[in-house]
């Protein structure tokens, strides 16, 4: 039964290399160059030639574009607009921190309703300048997914509407959690959280000049969190 | 492809455009000059314990007298760390983080999970596990739903329709114990297959389950389709057309009330999805009102998609017949030194994957929920992420009920249908 | 509260009164226990499940659900806490009137669950005083009813004579931990399997906060 197995080639056979080793110098140059599925890849690169620096196939048939992260919005406003890409959804903006000190990669997952193609787009961020601009402006829904990037990885999206903590608490002091260097179990024990926890004024932000807007101390507690998170780093 | 709209032979409000525009709820306060009682407006705190919010969600509104300026969601009063907590673990460890996430579908959030997994590690589940992963799926879409039908209609002002559709929940409860052992928290799918094979006479079950079901489902109709209370609360209420929906990431059922005939299911098939024969419900108004007839509609067709997957459900090994993913049987672990070496591997190391990343999304009871998984080549994920359909539709609610009653907000949020655990993650 | 503080009804009440009383007073609060849902995550479905029709935890004189804390007689904490909910918790505790009870619902409530992670309350023993703590993940609706019969068997034991003692409240504690910094990290320290996964993952080093002792039973 040949569906109930790993096909042949797989990175099982890979990973194993016993008797699918034959198939090894197939499969290793598979990461070199494959043509992509999507046309809309060749597309891109056409037309923004200096703008796509690589792209590859994972997962078998899924494409992954790498693009210059000062051309993005430009990028993914074409490919939003132009009339052969239409991607008009936006599934998903997420990060990924590979640890080690290796760059932060944004994510952009695209899906065109038309013309049912899905494009991964990515920007790699070095870790000492985490900034990118926002999508906002192309898609409303980027909103909250790019607070939520910020929140956990600590990527600042320049030109976002709101950009503020989104599911830890506005003056949480202890960084960006996602990242690779931040403990499972937090940077604080755990008295020291509860207490903090509880000091916490459940109606806090909740006075009309506070609701939607910046609050001036909540910017200086958050600057004191990243200060002590690039110690960690170092 | 099939005919995807679904008529829906309602009298509709005259007022109401077609195309989900924007109309008078019939409850508007009255558009005389109104004496000038000064520009202040009010801020009320809505939750984060309140029993309209479902959950732990906390909105800060902002009233002029009772009509909605504006509301700012606070989010992450259950915020748990799954995506990190995902990453100290094996790939199959996973699995049971993933039902405390979604916790009215566990069991669609087990298959989306381990699809993303397989698909990345480029595995291929046999065919039983294929149309048994089909019926649990379509049965917890069913359980979901049940679940936003009680809520809903108690924030509609009924209490009935709770009791009827939290009996024919039970009735899944039963079945999902029976599969699993575990009322909610199932964790049912392992990597490669499921953790038991379906037990037997639980395929009877299940369509015992599916046959009773549109007869309760007719009764709740009865009691809220032509209700004239019902209907003043939800027609014209938070209406969102077709290109806003999609600019504003809203997916599921939300997206298709307003018209946009987007279904993973039906776009991007997976599990030979393409041929079952079903139809993807879609509203013309994009208001609560369609939201509640789509969702009502989808439950119904899970139903005929059950019962084509139970005719189909063929016999033969339900997990992937290589040691180097599942675990071998008891038997053969006892008797066989080969097995028991697999099994102390699988146990002790857990299964690499290729240092690739992979994105996967089904059509969740919620709306489109992508999976993407990161692997390194080791046993555990770089980043599990999660797509969070309901977070992505409640980041339309500021947009959703600007200008409507304050009383309307709590419709909208239910129509939504939001899962918190989800949303915080 | 010192040992001398008198009962309600005076230190010298006659004794038979006071039992007769007692057996009054408890079997109208064991009986009308109105539940503060507190409701976070799956455990609120599963109380939601028991105050449907199949369980029915009307029996017991529990269907009014009162979402107003001011109202309550018992906290039902079904879920996880995270610690920026925690401030929440413990307000709606310290507006609930006396007398008032406590059930901790679930594992991650009681004991943070499996989520021993950055973001969440270990136990909400830490914040609030429990009464009875509901083990499962989660608990099935019967759990939850038998829970509730152990409050009401705790009510039956009270007497009126020792009320100020069972009813102790110090107002300067409101909105505050019920732990000490010493009992959180005795109570909080990891211990079992969430160890060893951090030792096994390789991918940082968390320091593991030391317990000053074992766990107490």
């Amino acid at each position: 039964m040949t569906r109930s197995k790993a096909p042949p080639g797989s990175f099982f056979d890979l990973a194993a290399g016993g008797a699918g080793a034959v198939d090894a110098p197939a499969a290793a140059s598979e990461t070199a160059a494959v043509p992509p599925c999507n046309p809309s890849v060749d597309a891109l690169r056409e037309q923004f030639p200096d703008g796509v620096l690589r792209n590859e196939v994972c997962a078998g048939d899924q494409d992954v574009v790498y693009v210059d992260s000062a051309r993005l919005v430009e990028m993914l406003g074409w490919l939003h607009e132009s009339p052969g890409q239409q991607y008009d959804h936006l599934a998903d903006v997420t990060a990924v921190d590979h640890g080690g000190g290796r760059p932060i990669e944004v994510v952009y997952q695209l899906w065109s309703i038309p013309h049912r193609a899905a494009l991964r787009v990515k920007c790699e961020l070095p870790l000492d300048s985490l900034e990118i601009d926002t999508v906002t402006g192309i898609w409303v829904g980027a909103n909250w997914l790019e607070r939520e990037v910020y929140d956990l990885f600590g990527v600042h999206f320049t030109g976002h509407p709101d950009l503020r903590r989104i599911l830890m608490p506005d003056n949480y002091a202890e960084g960006h959690p996602l990242r690779k260097d931040f403990p499972l179990r937090g940077r604080f024990s755990r008295a020291e959280q509860t207490r903090r926890a509880l000091t916490q004024d459940p109606e806090d932000y909740y006075m009309p000049g506070e609701i939607g807007g910046r609050v001036p101390q909540l910017v200086a507690e958050d600057a004191g969190g990243d200060a002590e998170e690039a110690d960690d780093v170092d | 492809m099939s005919t995807r709209t679904v008529e829906f032979e309602v009298a509709r409000n005259p007022e109401m455009g077609p195309g989900g525009t924007l109309v008078a709820s019939p409850t508007e306060p009255f558009d005389a000059p109104e004496p000038e009682l000064g520009a202040d407006t009010m801020l009320v705190n809505v939750g984060p314990q309140h029993p309209a919010t479902h959950g732990v969600l906390r909105l800060v509104v902002e009233l002029d007298g009772e009509t909605v300026v504006r509301v700012d969601p606070r989010l992450g009063y259950l915020h748990s760390s799954f995506e990190k907590l995902g990453e100290y673990r094996t790939w199959n460890q996973v699995v049971p983080l993933t039902d405390r996430m979604d916790y009215l579908a566990p069991l669609i959030y087990n298959c989306a999970y381990v699809m993303a997994v397989e698909k990345l590690m480029g595995i291929e589940v046999t065919d039983r596990c294929r149309v048994a992963r089909v019926v649990c799926m379509e049965m917890d879409r069913i359980f979901s739903h049940l679940l936003w039908l009680g809520t809903w209609s108690i924030d509609v002002g009924a209490f009935t329709p709770f009791l009827y559709a939290f009996q024919q929940r039970e009735k899944v409860y039963k079945l999902h114990e029976a599969l699993t052992g575990a009322r909610i928290t199932t964790s049912a799918t392992r990597i490669g297959g499921m953790m038991a094979d379906l037990p037997e006479g639980w395929t009877d079950g299940v369509r015992e389950f599916a046959n009773n079901l549109p007869a309760t489902l007719d009764e709740i109709d009865g009691l809220l389709k032509h209700n004239a209370i019902h209907i003043g609360r939800t027609q014209g209420i938070g209406a969102i057309s077709a290109d806003e929906a999609v600019n504003c990431g809203l997916t599921g059922a939300n997206l298709r009330a307003s018209g946009v005939p987007y279904d993973v299911r039906k776009d991007r098939p997976y599990y030979d999805y393409e041929s079952y024969d079903f139809e993807v419900p879609i509203g013309c108004h994009g208001d609560c009102y369609d939201r509640y007839l789509v969702r009502m509609e989808e439950m119904r067709q899970s139903t005929r998609i059950l019962h084509q997957a139970l005719d189909r459900l063929p016999a033969g090994p339900m997990d992937v017949e290589d040691p180097r993913i599942s675990l071998p049987s008891k038997t053969d672990c006892m008797s066989d030194m080969e097995s028991m070496i697999h099994h102390f591997k699988l146990i002790t190391e857990g299964i690499p994957a290729p240092a690739e990343d992979c994105w996967f999304s089904v059509e969740g009871s919620k709306g489109e929920l992508g999976m993407y998984v990161v692997g390194d080549g080791g046993p555990k994920p770089v980043r599990w992420r999660i797509r969070p359909p309901s977070f992505v539709n409640l980041s339309a609610i500021p947009r959703l009920s600007e200008g409507h009653l304050m009383a309307d907000l709590i419709m909208i949020n239910a129509s939504l249908d939001i899962v918190l655990g989800e949303i915080d993650r | 509260m010192g040992v001398d503080t008198p009962g309600m009804l005076g230190s010298g009440s006659p004794a038979f009164l006071t039992t007769r009383l007692d057996f009054v007073v408890n079997w109208a609060r064991r009986n009308s226990l109105w539940p503060m849902p507190f409701g976070t995550a799956c455990c609120a479905i599963e109380m939601m499940a028991s105050a449907a029709s199949n369980f029915d935890l009307a029996r017991f004189g529990m269907e009014r659900m009162s979402f107003s804390p001011r109202q309550a007689d018992v906290l039902i904490c079904a879920g996880r806490v995270p610690y920026k909910l925690a401030p929440v918790l413990r307000r709606i505790w310290d507006q609930m009137m006396q007398p008032k009870w406590c059930i901790s619902m679930g594992a991650c409530a009681s004991s943070g669950g499996v989520f021993d992670v950055y973001s969440m309350v270990q136990g909400i023993d830490t914040i609030v005083p429990v009464d009875v703590y509901i083990p499962g993940c989660p608990p099935r609706p019967e759990g939850l009813i038998y829970g509730l019969m152990m409050v009401q068997e705790k009510i039956r034991g009270e007497s009126l004579a020792n009320h100020a003692d069972l009813r102790a409240e110090d107002p300067l504690a409101a909105g505050r931990p019920r732990a000490d910094d010493r009992e959180v990290t005795d109570l909080t320290g990891p211990f079992g399997n969430s160890t060893h996964q951090n030792r096994v993952s390789g991918l940082v080093a968390t320091d593991a906060v030391g317990r000053s002792e074992d766990r107490l039973p």
